[in-house]
C-alpha cells in the first residue's frame, strides 16, 4: 500500500455520518483566528491556522500529528478536546460533535498537553489529582483507588504528598498522564507531552504511552520528535501550513524518500548563498539546514546517492567543512521532503 | 456537584493560602486601614466604634481580594496553565470557577483574625461578640455573597482576556457605595439602590450587627438572596460566555 495522499473521505457507515469504528472523524475543518495590529489604524488580521483538514482514526489506535511549529497541530488538538470551535466542517469524537456536543465529548477524552503548566504547584500531587478526580466526575468510591493506582502507574509513588514545584519536569509530566487518565477516557489527546523531557524521562514516558495503547486507548500525539513517532504510532498525518500533506504508516512515510540517499555535511559560518549553490547542483533533490551547536549541518537528499558527495564539496570550497556522512533515510528525512514540498 | 464546590473550595484555598504575594496582602492592608481608623476616630473613642472600624477594615480586605482577585484568579489560571482543563471538564464551568471565587473572598478570614488581633494586642479593642453564634453563620454568608458578586465579575474575563482593569478598578467605589467607609444612609439617595444590590452592604451590616448587636437574620437572608441573583446572573451569561470564548479562542495564554 503506498502513501495515502489527503482529502481522501474516509467510508461512511449508513446513516451514522461516521467511518466504521472511528474514533475521530474530522472533516474539511478548518480554523482561523482574527487578531489585529496597530492602535489608531487598526488592521484586521485573519490567520488561517487550520484549513480544510479531514482525518479518520480508528478506535485504539495510536495516531501521530507532526508537523513544524504554527502548522496547525495544537489548534486541530484544541478543537478536539472542545476548547475552540471550528470555523467550518465538523469534527466528531467517538461519534459526538465536538462543536454542539461538548459535554459528551469531554466525558469521553483526556487532555494531556507538555511543558511545566496544568498544575496547582503549591499543592501536593495527591491534592491534584483529587481535585481533578472531582471535576472529571470520578466516583467518590472508586476515587482514592484510581488516584493510588495512578500515581503508581506513572511511578510517583512516595512523592505524592510533597508539592509539585519541587518536582522534576519529568515526574510533572508523569503526574500530567495520570491527571488525564484519571476519568479513565477512551481517547487520549497527547500534545508535545515530551518535549523537553531528559532522555530517561522522555523514554519512561514512551513506554507509558505504548502501554496505554496496549490497554485499546486512541491516541492522538503530536510531537516534534521523529523517531519518537517512528516508534509509537500506528500511522501518521504531516501538517504544514494548516493542511495535512500526507497520511500513512511510518514505513510508508518513508517510502516517499526510499530512493534518495541522505549527505549530512557539517559546515562552519556558510552563508546562504552557498546553501542555494547546493540546491541548484544537478541532482540534489533537497537542502535543508539544520543549527547543531557552533555547526550548521547541511542536510541533502538525492536521488544520485554518495557519489554526489565530490560535486558538493567542490561547491563549499572555501568553507569550513567537518563531517560529511551518507546514510539511507529516516522517517525524519521523509518529514523535512514532505513539509518542504508543502 | 457538592462535593466539587467543597473540594474545589478547599483546594484553592489552600493554592491561595500558600501564595505569600496574597497572605502578605490580606494580612498587612487591614492592619493598615484599621490603625488608620484608630487614629481617625481617635483613641479614646468608643471601643464599640473602633471594632465596629476593625470589622469594616475586614470586609475592605475581602472586597478588595474578590475585585482584584476574582479577575486575576482566572487569569492565574490562564498562567497555570489549568484554565482550558477546567473547561474541557464534563461538569458545568460554573462549578469550577464558583468556588476559585468564593476561596478568593474566603482569604478575607486571614484579614479579620489579624485586624481582630491587632486591634487587641496594640490598641486594646476589645473582641466582644453580641451574637457568636449568628457572627459564626454571618462570616461566611458575608464571604459567600461577595464571592459570588466575583464569579460574576469573573465570568466577563473568560472572554475579555483585557478585562481585569473591570475588576480593579472596582475596589475603590466598592468600598464607598457599600458602607465600609461611611455609613450607606449619608449616600446620595439615587446611590443607595447600587449599595442594596452589592454583597458587601449586606455582608458589612450582618458581621456589625451580629458583633455590635442588632437584627442580624434579615443581612444573612439578603446576603443569600443576592448570592442566589448573581448566580442566576452568572448561570444564564457564562453558557454564552463559554462559547464566545471558544469562538475568540481567549482562553489560552497564546
Amino acid at each position: 500500500m503506498g502513501l495515502r495522499r489527503h482529502r481522501l473521505k474516509p467510508a461512511r457507515t449508513a446513516g451514522l455520518g461516521l467511518s466504521a469504528l472511528a474514533a475521530i472523524e474530522v472533516e474539511s475543518l478548518s480554523r482561523s483566528y482574527r487578531s489585529g495590529t496597530g492602535v489608531v489604524r487598526r488592521r484586521r488580521l485573519l490567520v488561517e491556522a487550520v484549513r480544510e483538514i479531514d482525518l479518520s482514526i480508528r478506535e485504539g489506535e495510536l495516531f501521530g500529528l507532526l508537523g513544524p511549529n504554527g502548522a496547525g497541530k495544537t489548534t486541530t488538538i484544541k478543537v478536539l478536546t472542545t476548547l475552540l470551535l471550528p470555523s467550518s466542517g465538523s469534527a466528531h469524537v467517538l461519534g459526538f460533535d465536538v462543536a454542539r456536543e461538548a459535554r459528551e465529548v469531554r466525558r469521553r477524552i483526556g487532555y494531556v498537553f507538555g511543558g511545566d503548566r496544568g498544575l496547582y504547584d503549591r499543592l501536593s500531587a495527591f491534592d491534584n489529582l483529587s481535585y481533578f478526580a472531582d471535576v472529571y466526575r470520578v466516583p467518590l468510591r472508586s476515587k482514592r483507588t484510581r488516584i493510588d493506582e495512578l500515581i503508581e502507574m506513572v511511578g510517583l509513588k512516595g512523592r505524592e504528598r510533597e508539592r509539585v514545584e519541587t518536582y522534576s519536569r519529568g515526574m510533572r509530566q508523569r503526574l500530567h498522564i495520570a491527571r488525564g487518565l484519571l476519568h479513565d477516557p477512551p481517547v487520549l489527546f497527547l500534545d508535545e507531552p515530551t518535549i523537553g523531557l531528559d532522555p530517561v524521562g522522555a523514554r519512561d514516558l514512551r513506554q507509558t504511552i505504548a502501554s496505554l495503547k496496549e490497554a485499546g486507548k486512541t491516541i492522538l500525539l503530536t510531537t516534534h520528535y521523529m523517531f519518537e513517532a517512528d516508534a509509537l504510532c500506528d500511522r501518521i498525518a504531516v501538517i504544514a501550513g494548516g493542511r495535512i500533506v500526507a497520511t500513512g504508516t511510518p514505513a510508508e512515510l518513508k517510502a516517499t524518500v526510499a530512493d534518495r540517499t541522505i549527505i549530512e555535511i557539517d559546515v562552519y559560518g556558510a552563508s546562504s548563498a552557498l546553501i542555494d549553490r547546493l540546491r541548484d547542483v544537478d541532482g540534489v533533490a533537497s537542502v535543508a539546514v539544520e543549527a547543531r551547536e557552533q555547526a550548521q549541518v547541511i542536510l541533502i537528499q538525492s536521488s544520485r546517492g554518495p557519489e554526489l558527495v565530490q560535486t558538493l564539496m567542490r561547491e563549499l570550497d572555501g568553507a569550513t567543512v567537518g563531517r560529511v556522512v551518507s546514510r539511507e533515510p529516516t522517517l525524519e528525512d521523509a518529514y523535512i521532503e514532505l513539509v518542504g514540498r508543502a | 456537584m457538592i462535593r466539587l464546590l467543597v473540594n474545589g473550595l478547599r483546594i484553592h484555598f489552600i493554592q491561595l493560602s500558600r501564595s505569600s504575594n496574597d497572605i502578605v496582602a490580606m494580612t498587612l492592608w487591614p492592619i493598615l486601614y484599621a490603625t488608620l481608623a484608630y487614629y481617625l476616630f481617635g483613641a479614646h473613642s468608643n471601643p464599640r466604634v473602633l471594632f465596629s472600624a476593625s470589622l469594616g477594615a475586614t470586609v475592605m480586605a475581602i472586597w478588595g481580594s474578590v475585585t482584584t482577585g476574582s479577575s486575576g484568579a482566572l487569569d492565574n489560571q490562564r498562567r497555570y496553565g489549568t484554565l482550558e482543563l477546567l473547561v474541557a471538564a464534563p461538569v458545568p464551568f460554573m462549578a469550577v470557577l464558583a468556588p476559585i471565587t468564593i476561596a478568593t473572598a474566603s482569604i478575607g478570614i486571614y484579614a479579620l483574625a489579624t485586624t481582630l488581633l491587632w486591634g487587641w494586642l496594640v490598641f486594646g479593642i476589645p473582641v466582644h461578640l453580641a451574637h457568636p453564634l449568628l457572627f459564626v453563620v454571618a462570616l461566611p454568608s458575608a464571604v459567600i455573597a461577595i464571592g459570588m458578586l466575583g464569579l460574576l465579575i469573573a465570568t466577563t474575563i473568560v472572554v475579555y482576556r483585557a478585562a481585569n482593569f473591570l475588576g480593579n478598578s472596582l475596589e475603590y467605589p466598592g468600598w464607598l457605595v457599600t458602607g465600609l467607609l461611611v455609613p450607606v444612609s449619608v449616600l446620595p439617595a439615587w446611590v443607595q439602590p447600587i449599595s442594596w444590590v452589592l454583597a458587601p452592604t449586606w455582608g458589612m451590616r450582618a458581621l456589625r450587627h451580629a458583633a455590635l448587636g442588632g437584627s442580624t437574620l434579615p443581612d444573612i437572608g439578603a446576603c443569600l438572596a443576592v448570592s442566589l441573583i448573581y448566580a442566576g446572573l452568572a448561570l444564564f451569561s457564562i453558557r454564552g460566555l463559554e462559547r464566545l470564548a471558544r469562538r475568540r479562542a481567549t482562553l489560552a495564554l497564546s
